[in-house]
């Protein structure tokens, strides 16, 4: 166990690619930090730097306090458990297992009794004997983990070690490798783009998007209190729904004004937020998740002025909700169209649409309009310009 | 509801009729007729191929008057032969040569190989790059400054002096084909290995070596066919008699006036079995090792 700290490290690539910009970031004792982002954002150059795969071109790595920028991999203490698995084709499950503790010189009965602990752990002791090409792809994912905790390292990398499982194994590992950070307590690292696996894993959740870290904090104060529009509309499935909209003066409050619909912000809101003030009378941008939006009809004695009508463009059943898509309004610009289907697609294109999860006995209808309550103490906002939140 | 039988509705127009009511051949009847065509064409082929080898094993099993006939066995040219032509000590020498030559060609293509496909290095391209060039350059074109070389240290009429020209011209190719398996390797296998606690070094040896069983086979195969099919390098690097190779005692024993075509067959014969032998164990790792890079 131990703590890891990145200060301010970058990678640049000899052609002049920025990888990872001075990334700064705190991993505590036994804690699971998960790095996540879209494709290319850096997460996964960052995890090779810490297991030092990758040569970091400024800042320092510590480990315990130990700047390692210039310790060999072998010799920095870190079990890595790779996207593909890195298995071992020739040797056997048991041999991948114990693989490391043979080169480190562990006694052989030692490395039988670790072994077959880490097997009964991940329940792989049927297969000790077998091949990695006999395994399933959860049995290999689970041969990796062992490979990984047998070594009882100083803290554990993890690069997507779920991305090559079908949908349901994904969930019962998500949960395993949980389960075992936690009885293992073994500081942990864990890459994704999947901002699920990011949420329901980590202690904390890093947030990374063009190599620049956007955010560093607790899941639900990342799908709270989003620190600007990138991770707004990163945390969330669906994604917030942001609007261009104006903050105005109304009667006794402040109203956000988008697309003909007017909504009113609760004076707590104006309160809890001073820095809103600042932006009366301003264009801001204003972000509603699916999950504040209800439909109406469904609640008893709705607030008047968080209702607005909105016509219903498709409405998608997922069982447990639906999801509506509604137009709020249309984009700015638009396609220079010629035939009379390509300006219909265009004109679906150019629509701004509002996404509700709405209760799956909402009986709102395509093509009609629907009356959806905000709820208005959840809304979020942010400036135009640096896409930062206003206010905290 | 009742079930009402099916029947297929009559083709449209505008629509194909099947092939069946063409009464042309279906699919199946025409895929087995083209089956065919490519199982005589390769029967022409084999025998094609083939036909020298039972001509050789055939003569070599007469007398010149015998040949001269074409009627009758005898076993007198394999006598002859033995008689002739230090056959043990020649397949021997050959064999040590092959050997030998095949140990330094290994050692260094599957080293090279795996720093040209997995180790960074500055002008790692570049040397790859030179290392493919030498694959162009003709054996005659520098044969004779080679000779010039090892003359010049004492390394003609040494096995020594034909094991490295024989390594240092087999090695280029087997590098590039080293190489090119070890970029099939998953980078993050090897990464593993060094995150497990192995130093690059015994990456290669641990990880990557049993890995390329295959490419070492396909190397070692190729590379012992050519060796001891080779005469020139033994011409000009091994007249010594007591050290001659196989190939160049049978090129001596045509060049003499005392011996017949039968015996020339038989001693063909015995140079060729040993690289049939080799190739006949090793074929499936041939085949798997020339299809690198080859689909999936």
């Amino acid at each position: 166990m131990s703590r890891i700290v990145l200060d301010g490290i970058t990678k640049q690539y000899p052609d002049g690619t920025t990888a990872v910009r001075s990334l700064q970031l705190d991993v505590g004792d036994g804690e699971l930090l998960v790095l996540v982002g879209p494709s290319g954002c850096g997460k996964t150059t960052a995890l090779r730097m810490i297991a030092g795969l990758e040569e970091v071109t400024s800042g320092t790595i510590l480990i315990d306090g130990r700047p390692v920028n210039d310790v060999e991999p072998r010799h920095r203490d870190i079990a890595m458990v790779f996207q593909s698995y890195a298995l071992y084709p020739h040797l056997s499950v048991f041999d991948n297992i114990a693989f490391s503790l043979k080169y480190r010189k562990v006694a052989k009965p030692e490395i039988r009794r670790r072994v077959e602990e880490a097997a009964r752990i991940l329940e792989l002791e049927e297969h000790l004997q077998r091949k990695p090409r006999q395994l399933s792809g959860g049995q290999r994912q689970r041969v990796a983990m062992g490979r990984a905790i047998v070594r009882q390292p100083r803290a554990f990398l993890m690069d997507e070690p779920l991305s090559n499982l079908d949908a349901k194994l994904r969930v019962q590992m998500r949960a395993e490798i949980a389960r075992l950070q936690r009885a293992l307590g073994v500081t942990t690292i864990y890459v994704t783009h999947d901002q699920t696996e990011a949420m329901t894993l980590g202690t904390r959740v890093a947030v990374l998007n063009r190599g620049v870290l956007q955010q560093v904090a607790p899941p639900q104060e990342l799908y709270r209190r989003p620190a600007n529009l990138f991770v707004a509309g990163f945390i969330g499935s669906p994604s917030m729904n942001l609007l261009e909209a104006r903050l105005e003066r109304g009667d006794g409050g402040a109203d956000a004004v988008f697309g003909g619909h007017r909504l009113r912000v609760p004076a707590q809101v104006m309160s809890e937020r001073p820095a809103l003030d600042g932006y009366l009378g301003r264009d801001l941008i204003l972000g509603i998740r699916p999950e504040n939006l209800e439909d109406a009809s469904l609640l008893h004695d709705p607030d008047p002025e968080s209702v607005i009508e909105l016509p219903v463009e498709l409405r998608e059943e997922l069982g447990s909700e639906v999801h509506v898509h509604c137009a709020v309004g249309e984009r700015s610009g638009g396609a220079q169209v010629e035939t009379a289907g390509a300006a219909e697609a265009a004109e679906a294109l150019r629509k701004v649409l509002l996404v509700a999860t709405m209760d799956p006995r909402t009986t709102v209808k395509e093509g009609e309009a629907a009356k959806i309550a905000v709820n208005l103490a959840a809304l979020h906002f942010f400036d135009p310009d640096t896409g930062e939140r206003i206010g905290s | 509801m009742t079930a009402a039988p099916v029947t297929p509705a009559p083709p449209g127009p505008g629509q194909p009729e099947p092939a069946a009511a063409r009464g042309g051949p279906n699919p199946r009847a025409r895929r087995r007729l083209m089956s065919g065509w490519v199982f005589f064409l390769m029967a022409v082929v084999a025998v094609v191929m083939l036909y020298p080898f039972y001509y050789l094993l055939d003569n070599a099993f007469r007398t010149q008057k015998q040949f001269d006939q074409q009627n009758g066995h005898s076993l007198s040219s394999w006598t002859q032969l033995f008689h002739q032509l230090p056959v043990g000590q020649e397949t021997l020498n050959s064999l040590l040569i092959c050997v030998a030559s095949i140990v330094i060609i290994l050692i260094v293509s599957t080293s090279a190989g795996f720093a040209f496909a997995k180790l960074r290095f500055r002008g790692s391209g570049m040397v790859f790059l030179l290392v493919v060039a030498a694959l162009m350059v003709p054996l005659q074109s520098i044969i004779i400054p080679e000779y010039v070389n090892l003359s010049k240290v004492g390394l003609i009429n040494t096995y020594l002096g034909a094991i490295l020209v024989y390594a240092a011209l087999g090695t280029p190719f087997a590098t590039f084909l080293m190489a090119t398996y070890y970029r099939g390797i998953s980078d993050d296998l090897i990464e593993a290995a060094v995150m497990d606690g192995l130093g690059y070094e015994r990456t290669f040896l641990r990880i990557a070596l049993p890995l390329s069983l295959p490419a070492i086979a396909t190397v070692a195969v190729l590379q012992f066919i050519q060796i001891w099919d080779d005469l020139l390098v033994a011409l000009l690097f091994l007249p010594n008699p007591g050290q001659r190779t196989i190939t160049f005692g049978l090129a001596a024993l045509s060049a003499g006036r005392t011996s017949t075509i039968p015996v020339l067959m038989a001693g063909s014969f015995v140079s060729a079995v040993p690289a049939i032998i080799v190739y006949l164990i090793f074929q499936r790792y041939l085949v798997r090792g020339l299809t690198l890079g080859m689909g999936k």
